[in-house]
């Protein structure tokens, strides 16, 4: 054995040797043969990073081209929570402390706007805009000592017009998850990203798919460390194609004027309970009768969008939101809803027409004072100040906004719900589009309310104890005609409204935007008008009320309601037919002033309706704005108006 | 043979001797070994061509240093050669105690810490590591006491054996070099096996390590960084978080991408952005992956195989068991060093700080391995003289 034995134990090492190197071959076959595909993959990802370009948004126009909403370049510097969370505490202060100096601010204050909760963990937090040129440059360069902050240039909103229709444009913020998954979720292709924007409000968000436009990319080649070495492809971003509203920038500056200016004068409410002034708010709509379109829409109080440019902390939004601020955020022309006063007294003529309980040459007496037939409590009612207006036929109930005239009409309408049903006023007042969305185009906007008998009834079944009773009673018949009671209008369904009439029963959905276009001009689409409906309206109703509403801007004897208020008005050229309302707000509120009207009255172009929360009555404050925003529009050379002078008549 | 000698050795040349040692030189050994020395230069120029120029270096200086060492790797294998193997028998003695005093003191201050291991003493521009010349002084030395009987080692000398081993091993794992001690113990292992080593001693041995391994883990004697590699090795394919997880991740898809044949010398992402790190010297194995291909490192793979096939049969027909030994022990080492440096590249061994001899960057395991080298041409050719 002795002499075999070095051979023997070497064959041993061979076993050895060769079983190694078997298993290196084996697991090279493996790596490169076997699963190379996926190995190539993971190389390609290693060194490619994909930098996204967001596409600057389209922006949005007046009827005229004049910029509304346009784009700057900011240059910020964002977090990115979720890579800064992977460092630990004293890392994140150096992080910070390094950044602080960058930007000369105090450390703590940019930690502290990380704690906004309102952005996803993925989005980047913008902690400080429009810093100079320089820093974006530092931070850059020094990159590798910062991770997680990342500097770069945005292209934010604009608005040349600060505040101007900042209801009607909305706003654009950071994409929520909810938003995200809607629009199929991070990957879906040409989707959003974690960290894009999108409209949030207004035509922002009605419009969020031509103004969006294509977000582009590049594709760099990166080393172990994340530096960029060079560009491996680019796709440059395309902008999103502008919106032409048909918004009149003179049309709306007007309306935001007027309605301020009466709205400030119009305040003099305290809250009770903390002795402090209580904002109310107002809303003013043009409607272009016409195109079908709307022409300027105000909501009071307003905000500045450019607010929303970067994230909006929680405390500017909690004032946006604040009802002792008048909660400025809330678009009261679509959203605002309201008791409609006198101005409904057009449904309830139209009704009682339509019916047969109006002969428009007939007059009937109003003593100021009316009792309900078939009534067993609180069966009183009255004219405003308990006026007398003698011999009244339709003409002069509307012009001089007879409450009896129309009290008649809605207990007889009661009186004969056997032949007329129990809800024709109502049935009427749905026709010209109350009691539903105009379709006007924005994201949210509220139907109002449109109470009947039946709907009475269905809620008390369904929560009785809300209601004294499910019973509908002829007094709410007589309320209901005079604009009181279980109905709510929003600011835009009156104007529309008061335009279905004017047009002789086309209704539209009103238009906020003519047309899509590219930056030079050349068109995308067009946007038609939408007709809603055409209803039918009693034939011959349109000339005693067209009659008495223009009675109402311009007759002095009968007195119209807005007579003072339009006072020298050019009423030749431009005359206005309208119906002032001072909707009782329940208890001892001050009531609501309204006045709806359009105008030319005899070939109208425009509709217009103002509400003015507790302002008092419709004369004394909506009409005045009515007739600065009609003077406006007219074109014409209108004189100053007086300024409106407490008193006035009621209705 | 009774002829004189330097006169009767002229005179056997001139003659044709058969028994002449230069007629015996292994030319497959010298011929794999130059081949991959030669792609050494290359993958290690490739290597760091791309960072050397983004720093504003000559992209060649690491090229142009490694075939320096090449050079003197060659002429220093020359000397070995010169020299019948058997003359080592005698001077090793007073080398492996040169080794254990560098070893000593390289842990002082005279010593230089690169990548967190005190291994290095600093010579000008060059840096010596004194564990990669113990390695061949260690091997020699055993192969010296194995070769005292041509029975089976006795307890004795198998415990002498050990110690030879253990006591550099010990002073290497103090820099910590814990690739260089695995080593040292593949060398005892391959010398005292063919030596004739009991299967008992070797049975209490592996007790001994298995305990050895178990304490050092028990008692925290065990750095993080050494702890995550072995965790990392055993959990890979995870998702790695620590840098050593990272680094066996890249390097598994660095070679992994390399395909058949591999994205073209020089065509390496991986390689070019720097994304496996140490790659000219243990990560080299990852630039032939990636840039050569399966074909590429199958060859290299080859090459090795040869290498070590040659060095085992020089084993074989060594004249005397001293030469057996040395080739044991030097075919152990270069084994060892390949198995766990490709291992570890591909992802089935641990990382541990090791070169791949031949195709590393730096000059003291290049030239340690062409004196390894040197060493088993020296008995292959002198087999019959």
């Amino acid at each position: 054995m002795t002499a075999d034995t070095p051979r023997l134990r070497l064959g041993i090492v061979a076993v050895v040797a060769v079983s190694l190197f078997a298993a290196l071959f084996a697991r090279l076959w493996f790596l490169q043969v076997l699963t190379a595909g996926e190995h190539e993959l993971a190389a390609e990802r290693n060194q490619r990073r994909v930098v996204p370009l967001p596409a600057p948004r389209g922006r949005i126009l007046d009827r005229d081209g004049e910029i509304l909403v346009g784009n700057r370049a900011s240059n910020v510097v964002t977090v990115n929570r979720a890579e800064l969370n992977t460092l630990d505490d004293d890392e994140q202060d150096v992080v910070f402390r390094r950044l602080g100096a960058i930007v000369d601010r105090p450390p703590s204050m940019l930690e502290a706007t990380l704690n906004d909760t309102t952005l996803g963990p993925f989005t980047p937090v913008p902690v400080i805009e429009d810093v100079d040129e320089e820093v974006l440059i530092e931070v850059r360069e020094r990159q590798a000592e910062l991770p997680g902050v990342e500097a770069r240039q945005l292209a934010v909103r604009a608005y040349p017009h600060g505040s101007l229709a900042a209801h009607v444009l909305g706003y654009v913020g950071a994409i929520n998850s909810e938003e995200l998954e809607a629009a199929g979720g991070p990957d879906a292709p040409g989707g959003y990203r974690r960290a894009s924007r999108i409209g949030k409000d207004g035509i922002e968000r009605a419009f969020e798919d031509d103004l969006r436009g294509v977000d582009g990319e590049v594709v760099l080649e990166v080393d172990a460390h994340n530096v960029p070495l060079r560009e491996l492809s680019r796709r440059e971003p395309i902008q999103g194609d502008d919106v032409v509203l048909s918004i009149d920038l003179e049309a709306q500056q007007a309306a935001e004027q007027a309605l301020a200016e009466g709205m400030s004068q119009s305040q003099r409410s305290v809250d009770p309970d903390t002795g402090q002034p209580v904002i109310f708010g107002g809303s003013t709509v043009v409607l272009d009768i016409k195109e079908g379109t709307v022409a300027a829409m105000a909501s009071w109080p307003t905000f500045d969008p450019a607010e929303f440019v970067y994230e909006i902390t929680p405390e500017q939004f909690a004032a946006l939101t604040d009802p002792a601020k008048g909660t400025p955020f809330v678009n009261r022309a679509v959203l605002g809803q309201y008791a409609p006063g006198s101005t409904w007294k057009l449904v309830t003529a139209l009704a009682g027409l339509e019916a047969g309980l109006i002969d428009p040459e007939v007059k009937i007496y109003d003593p100021g004072v009316y009792t309900i037939p078939d009534c067993s409590s609180r069966c009183g009612r009255q004219n405003a100040g308990r006026a007398s207006y003698e011999d009244v036929d339709l003409r002069k109930a509307l012009t001089v906004s007879s409450d009896t005239y129309f009290y008649d009409i809605g207990a007889r309408f009661w009186q004969q719900r056997a032949r007329l049903g129990d809800r024709a006023m109502q049935d009427m007042a749905a026709r010209l589009g109350f009691g539903e969305r105009t379709g006007v185009g924005l994201p949210v906007e509220a139907s109002g309310r449109l109470a009947s008998p039946a709907v009475r009834a269905a809620q008390y079944e369904a929560n009785p104890e809300a209601f004294l009773s499910g019973d509908w009673f002829i007094g709410d018949n007589v309320n209901v005609a005079i604009g009181q009671g279980d109905l709510a209008v929003t600011p835009i369904q009156l104007a529309n409204a008061y335009a279905t009439f004017a047009t002789g029963g086309t209704r539209y959905e009103p238009n906020l935007a003519l047309r899509v276009q590219k930056q030079d001009g050349t068109l995308v689409r067009e946007i038609e008008p939408r007709v809603a409906t055409r209803v039918e309206l009693p034939a011959a109703a349109g000339a005693p009320i067209l009659d008495g509403l223009i009675g109402a801007t311009q007759s002095e004897d009968p007195r119209g309601t807005a007579f003072n208020a339009f006072a020298g008005f050019p009423h030749e050229q431009f005359p206005v037919a309208g119906k002032t309302g001072t909707a009782q707000t329940g208890g001892d509120r001050r009531d609501d002033a309204l006045f709806a009207a359009f105008a030319p009255a005899r070939d109208p172009r425009y509709a217009v309706s103002v509400v003015m929360e507790r302002a008092g009555f419709g004369s004394t404050w909506a009409a005045p704005v009515a007739r600065s925003v009609l003077g406006s529009l007219s074109g014409l050379e209108v004189p100053e108006r007086v300024a409106p002078v407490a008193g006035g008549s009621r209705a | 043979m009774q002829t004189s000698a330097a006169p009767g050795r002229l005179g056997a040349v001139l003659r044709g001797d058969p028994a002449a040692p230069w007629r015996h030189l292994d030319w497959p050994l010298l011929g794999a070994a130059l081949s991959i020395a030669g792609l050494s230069c290359l993958m290690v120029f490739s290597a760091t061509r791309t960072s050397m120029a983004e720093a504003g270096l000559d992209p060649y200086t690491y090229l142009k240093r490694q075939a320096a060492f090449l050079g003197i790797g060659l002429v220093v294998a020359a000397v070995v050669v010169s020299l019948d193997y058997r003359t080592y028998r005698d001077i090793a003695p007073g080398v492996y105690l040169g080794c254990l005093a560098l070893l000593v003191l390289v842990l002082t201050p005279l010593g230089t810490e690169v990548n967190s291991a005190q291994s290095w003493f600093e010579v000008g521009s060059f840096q010596l590591q004194p564990a990669e010349l113990t390695k061949v002084a260690v091997v020699v030395v055993l192969a010296a006491i194995g070769a005292t009987s041509r029975s089976t080692l006795n307890r004795q000398r198998f415990l002498v054996c050990g110690a030879v081993a253990g006591v550099p091993a010990a002073l290497v794992l103090r820099q910590p070099d814990m690739g260089s001690t695995l080593v040292l113990m593949a060398i005892f292992l391959g010398v005292v096996v063919v030596a004739g080593a009991r299967p008992r001693h070797l049975a209490v041995l592996a007790a001994v390590g298995v305990l050895g391994v178990w304490a050092m883990f028990h008692f925290d004697q065990v750095d993080d960084y050494q702890r995550d590699r072995l965790t990392d090795f055993a959990r890979s394919g995870s998702g790695a978080t620590t840098s050593s997880g990272f680094q066996a991740e890249q390097a598994e898809t660095a070679i992994g991408a390399g395909g058949l044949f591999g994205a073209g010398l020089y065509e390496g992402t991986q390689t070019k952005l720097g994304f496996v790190p140490e790659q000219q010297t243990d990560f080299i194995f990852t630039v032939v992956g990636e840039e050569l291909g399966f074909a590429g490192s199958a060859t290299l793979l080859v090459l090795y195989g040869v290498i070590v096939w040659r060095i085992w049969r020089t084993a074989r027909l060594s004249r005397d068991t001293f030469g057996t030994l040395v080739c044991a022990g030097v075919l152990a080492m270069i084994l060892f060093q390949v198995f766990e440096n490709m291992g570890m590249s591909m992802g089935i061994m641990p990382i541990t700080g090791l070169p791949l001899p031949l195709l590393s960057y730096g000059g003291s395991s290049m030239i340690t391995t062409w004196i390894a080298l040197g060493l088993v041409l020296d008995v292959h050719m002198r087999r019959f003289s």
